[in-house]
């Protein structure tokens, strides 16, 4: 079922070396090698993740150093039309994904014109302002995007997919139109992120290892972009659904027995906005997800049918203060839509943040962000994020320096 | 005597200095087999953010920008309604997500210049001053 693209120990080794000689040359935010048109560029982080009285967003109660991220990324140019490029990329994000390279992206590139283009391979995930960057905090002041929308567990779920998009650009009056449209499969394990939200669902018996199997038929969307007639602000509305996701695993009450679930459809709408003036960039973003699920274990349990989603929304500021110096913030609230949200701390996750973000150089960065949360929905009981007692509220304190080139 | 003299000096200093940088002004300048293509306001920023990756007769597109400084500030408000560093992001997003080819950045306009000379398909900026007959300037349609 591990059919993503893991690459073995050579290939690790291969990225630490293809690192090494990178950043031993002079670099640039993407670095021409010799007089071709190849590009080199990537990027490596490691940082410190502590929580008070949890292990959220990941194993962190106590302090861990196992935050760190790496990627590197080539790519070159065919005529006039053909880009064609990759990226291996890998974390450790406490127990999740162990350091093994994966391929991030992977594209062959033919661009007909600014209106219509075509992209194939493993490509990029569109949703909402950031999901295509989620790896790149170089870009932000903040370590974490907010995890209502950008959940970090589902990182080496969500970030791509095996198949094709087209996209393009349409100049209307004053303002534009971006868009991009998906297909593809995600290729999915249960060392993937994503198993904590089933090995959290408590139909699983995590004692004999947990949800065992899971897959999709496929991954399907689109995005649009509006570069409003206003300086600096655009709008963005993102659909994805997921088709025919399934689960399989030991039943909880009788481990021999298999649970089988599936949800015939899981969308994802996102709607988007941000405005960047001066040295300010405010955003916010409303994301409602949903589907129905069935599950059962014959014929030990009937079948159940019922309704999953939650609704998530943030509100953000930055502040370029000077070449060095940036500080963010940012308010994110996420509730469960069935039962409706607010009310227990089960049913609330309410995260305010506050960032600092200092520029030693060109290509390095440090980092300090402290998030107070309030409530415990989406906080993992998982054998790799253990929380069997669950705080009303906790304090998440991270730091991460970042090499880019 | 020799105290005066060193202060109309210095006086003299600032106010060269104070010209150059009141005539320090971005011009667009490109590859010479670049000089025929239309190039109007939009199509320009479709070019500076990587939505235009090829001339209708001239090949692919080679970027070419200034790290920074007053020149690069002034040419990215005025093409792409960005300043520096939200340009760099812009395509530290595309390089690093496999949507686009980074700019070839240069600190000295002389370095530029010297690139966009020598490369087919290439469009950047430098300060007028640093213009010469080796690149083409262009003066976009509004």
């Amino acid at each position: 079922m591990n059919n993503s693209s893991n690459l073995p120990g050579l290939g690790r080794a291969v990225l630490a070396i293809l690192l090494c000689g990178a950043l031993a040359q002079s670099a640039s935010a993407a670095i021409p090698v010799g007089n071709s048109n190849v590009q080199i560029g990537g990027f490596f982080s490691q940082g410190y993740l502590y929580d008070n009285a949890s292990n959220f967003p990941t194993e962190d109660k106590g302090g861990t150093f196992d935050f760190r991220e790496m990627a590197f990324n080539v790519s070159t140019t065919y005529g006039a039309h053909l880009r064609v490029g990759a990226q291996a990329f890998a974390q450790r994000f406490g127990n999740i994904g162990e350091d093994k390279v994966v391929l991030d992206w992977a594209v062959a590139d033919y661009n007909f014109s600014s209106a219509f283009g075509v992209r194939l391979g493993r490509v990029k995930y569109p949703k909402g302002l950031y999901g295509e960057a989620l790896d790149l905090d170089i870009v932000r002041p903040f370590i974490f995007l907010p995890n209502a929308v950008y959940n970090p567990v589902l990182r080496d779920f969500a970030s791509a997919v095996n198949g094709a998009s087209i996209y393009g650009s349409v100049n209307a009056g004053k303002s534009s139109f971006d868009y991009k449209l998906f297909y593809g499969k995600i290729p999915m394990s249960p060392d993937k992120g994503v198993a904590e939200f089933y090995n959290n669902f408590g139909a699983y018996s995590n004692a004999a290892g947990g949800v065992g199997a899971l897959k999709m038929d496929y991954a399907a969307g689109g995005q649009l972009v509006w570069n409003t007639p206003i300086s600096g602000l655009k709008a963005v509305y993102s659909r994805s659904w997921f088709s025919n996701l399934q689960s399989d695993g030991p039943f909880i009450a009788y481990p021999a027995a298999n649970m089988h679930s599936n949800i015939p459809k899981f969308t994802w709408d996102t709607i988007s906005a941000e405005y960047a003036t001066g040295n300010w960039t405010f955003a916010s973003e409303w994301q409602r997800t949903g589907g129905t699920i069935s599950y059962g274990a014959v014929p030990f349990t009937p079948i159940i049918v019922s309704a999953v989603g939650w609704d998530a929304w943030y509100v953000s500021a930055a502040r370029r203060i000077n070449d060095k110096l940036e500080l963010g913030a940012y308010y994110a609230d996420l509730k469960p839509r069935y039962p409706g949200g607010g009310g227990s701390a089960a049913n609330r996750q309410n995260d305010l943040d506050a960032s600092i973000r200092y520029d030693v150089s060109e290509h390095l960065t440090c980092k300090l962000e402290i998030h107070w949360i309030d409530g415990n929905y989406q906080f993992f009981n998982t054998p790799r994020i253990s929380n069997p007692t669950l705080p009303n509220s906790s304090t998440v304190i991270a730091v991460k320096t970042t090499f880019s080139f | 005597m020799k105290t005066t003299t060193f202060r109309r000096l210095c006086a003299l200093a600032l106010v060269a200095f104070a010209c150059t940088c009141a005539l320090a002004a971005p011009a667009l300048i490109a590859n010479k087999n670049v000089a025929a293509e239309k190039l109007d306001a939009a199509t320009l920023k479709s070019v500076f953010l990587g939505k235009k990756v090829a001339w209708d007769g001239a090949g692919r597109i080679t970027l070419a920008v200034l790290k920074g400084g007053p020149v690069a500030e002034d040419f990215l408000k005025g093409a792409v309604d960005m300043n520096v560093s939200a340009f760099n992001n812009h395509w530290r997003r595309l390089a690093m997500t496999g949507g686009g080819t980074a700019p070839k950045s240069f600190e000295k306009d002389e370095d530029l210049r010297k690139f966009v000379a020598e490369t087919p398909g290439a469009i950047g900026f430098v300060d007028s001053a640093s213009v010469d007959a080796s690149v083409a300037v262009l003066t976009p349609a509004p």
